[in-house]
């Protein structure tokens, strides 16, 4: 699931390189970098939150966390998830739509 | 996010009742236990209190455990001459736990502890549906 997240993030990332190179050269934008950015760390926000999830989760496996801390690292790790996910499908759905312009 | 600050206040609440609640069972576990020598002391019963705590990352005020302290009242004297516990005249001090305190506490625990609950659904779902309406 980590895996998955930060391949994600990477596709993000060659996607506003691509994005910005058909810009133009004169205005490789700023504003796509900072897209990227802020998916990056919208994704890296989420990883982190699943680490600490899968942490949690292998300490209750070893009996060495308490299951509210648990439930509250699995949860967050969860809502995060969703979050990114969201603004992913989001993000496709709108290339796609600008793929299928008419030129 | 203030949602999810209210996650956090919410489990910290829960931990706190978790607490509470294991002190209770020591408490009722313990309603019998005497002292092992003569002239000693029983169990006494232990009491939780909580505090308000600023957590300076959340920018909200959460819950701990203040102290587990000793808590008041009398030892009963029980006449009972064959315990190991018992003094020069054959009586023997009986711990300070009243079961039908500590049930009451224990209700009151599962309470707040279901209040929390509540609170970390209700703020689940709205950010959830907030999610949603991203999605659609």
């Amino acid at each position: 699931m980590v895996a998955s997240v930060s391949t994600a993030a990477a596709a993000y990332a060659t996607a506003g390189k691509m994005a910005a190179g058909a810009g133009g050269a004169a205005s490789t934008g700023s504003s796509g970098t900072g897209f990227t950015d802020l998916l990056q760390q919208a994704a890296g926000d989420a990883m982190g939150a699943l680490k600490t999830g899968e942490t949690q989760s292998l300490a209750a496996v070893t009996g060495k966390a308490d299951l509210t801390a648990v439930t509250e690292a699995v949860n967050n790790a969860e809502i995060a998830l969703q979050a990114v996910l969201a603004v992913r499908d989001k993000v496709i759905s709108a290339y796609q739509d600008i793929s299928k312009l008419a030129i | 996010m203030d949602l999810e600050t209210s996650l956090q206040l919410s489990f910290a609440g829960m931990s706190a009742q978790g607490t509470r609640l294991r002190v209770i069972a020591e408490n009722l576990a313990n309603a019998e236990s005497t002292a092992q020598t003569p002239g000693g002391e029983p169990y006494r019963r232990q009491v939780v209190t909580f505090k308000s705590v600023l957590d300076k990352s959340m920018g909200a005020t959460t819950v701990k455990v203040a102290h587990i302290e000793p808590g008041g009242g009398k030892f009963d004297r029980v006449y009972d001459p064959g315990n190991p516990g018992a003094d020069a005249e054959g009586y023997v001090l009986k711990p300070n736990v009243n079961p039908l305190m500590e049930l009451m506490d224990m209700h009151e625990a599962q309470r707040s502890y279901q209040a929390n609950l509540d609170t970390i659904t209700a703020a689940k779902t709205m950010i959830s549906r907030t999610i949603d309406l991203l999605r659609s």
